[in-house]
């Protein structure tokens, strides 16, 4: 099904593949496991229609989305499935009665559904359980930068 | 207490090392590994946080298998660890763990199927059966009952790269339970893709 790249069989391991083929099966549009995280949020028609097994994908795999929402522009895609983004605040000096501008760097997860992302997108992203050392948040939603669409890039 | 599971002793995200604030404390313990091996059971039991149990089994030779397209899980014998995912020395060592694939006994399998469908499972063209066999294929049934089996053998086909397990007698399965924790060796049959892949992965380490 998915592209067995690992060592390990991939799989999702709440769905059962090997139902015997002369059992009348009801057809569940290919088998797979997903759902709606809630809040609103759309669950991707790649996360619904594609192959990929990924078990820290909001919509296909074990983890839920609970407590803060934040957004971010997207900085480095260099991770396998997973962003750094970067969140920009502005902080308030009481003295000078005026804003500093602060920003943090934060990693998040990036669900394989999500193809077309670019350095410089708006994300928005949900808190989940630790994933990994630093990562806590999930991708939920990806938005365009502004003034992306139909730009000529070198390659 | 040596193993700890703490976060302490790594360095920050930002790479910055970070000072010990206080010593390990007992809930961040960790224990040593299990690294159950095949053989005469040997379980040890450790208490833990909470005076609960653990069931560390040592070594253990038997485990219930599942035949999940089938719906029939049966206690059999584990005769090898033959592939796992995480590392070659695992294999080496015939050490269980979840995700290893080891070869089971199929009898009670075979066993199974030939009473459920009153067929014969995994046998070789012209081997001729033992009496306990033949009476188990082809016990006296009244006809309402023989209706019954008729129904049954429509959906009885195996697919063919299992039945050649059935035929040797040993079949591959992944094991599901992890038994340094729980004392248990349980798991299920592999089949379908999941089958074909781990066949092709213990293929080409065999060519190696």
């Amino acid at each position: 099904m998915a592209d067995q790249t690992e060592r390990s069989f991939q799989k999702q391991p709440t769905v059962f593949l090997n139902r015997k083929k002369s059992l009348p099966s009801k057809k569940k549009k290919g088998l797979r496991y997903y759902k709606n995280v809630g809040l609103g949020f759309k669950t991707p028609r790649e996360a619904i229609d594609g192959t990929y097994i990924d078990k820290k994908c909001p919509f296909t795999g074990n983890v839920f989305i609970r407590g803060r929402i934040l957004t971010g522009i997207v900085l480095k895609m260099k991770m396998q499935r997973t962003i750094v983004i970067r969140r920009d605040y502005l902080h308030y000096v009481r003295k000078y009665n005026r804003f500093e501008k602060r920003h943090r760097n934060m990693s998040v997860h990036l669900s394989p559904a999500f193809r077309d992302v670019q350095v410089g997108d708006v994300v928005t992203v949900g808190e989940c359980r630790p994933l990994s050392k630093t990562v806590r948040y999930n991708v939920l939603k990806v938005t365009k930068a502004a003034g992306s669409k139909k730009s000529f890039s070198k390659f | 207490m040596g193993i700890s599971r703490d976060n302490q002793h790594k360095r920050r995200a930002t790479g910055g090392k970070r000072k010990p604030l206080r010593k390990k404390r007992k809930f961040e313990l960790g224990r040593p590994p299990a690294n159950t091996k095949l053989g005469p059971q040997r379980i040890h039991t450790v208490r833990t946080r909470g005076g609960n149990k653990k069931y560390r089994a040592l070594r253990l030779d038997h485990g219930n298998f599942a035949w999940g397209s089938e719906c029939c899980a049966r206690k059999t014998r584990i005769i090898d660890v033959v592939y796992n995912a995480s590392n070659n020395e695992l294999v080496r060592t015939k050490t269980l763990v979840k995700n290893a694939v080891v070869t089971i006994d199929a009898t009670p399998f075979r066993t199974w199927y030939e009473t459920h469908y009153a067929l014969p499972l995994g046998r070789k063209k012209a081997s001729k059966l033992t009496e306990e066999e033949e009476a188990r294929i082809n016990k006296k049934r009244s006809k309402k009952l023989m209706k019954k089996y008729e129904l049954r053998k429509k959906h009885a086909k195996v697919e063919p790269v299992l039945e050649d397990e059935f035929m040797t007698g040993r079949v591959l399965a992944c094991i599901a339970s992890r038994p340094g924790q729980c004392g248990r060796c349980d798991g299920y049959i592999l089949e379908g893709k999941e089958l074909d892949f781990y066949l092709r992965k213990i293929k080409s380490k065999k060519a190696k």
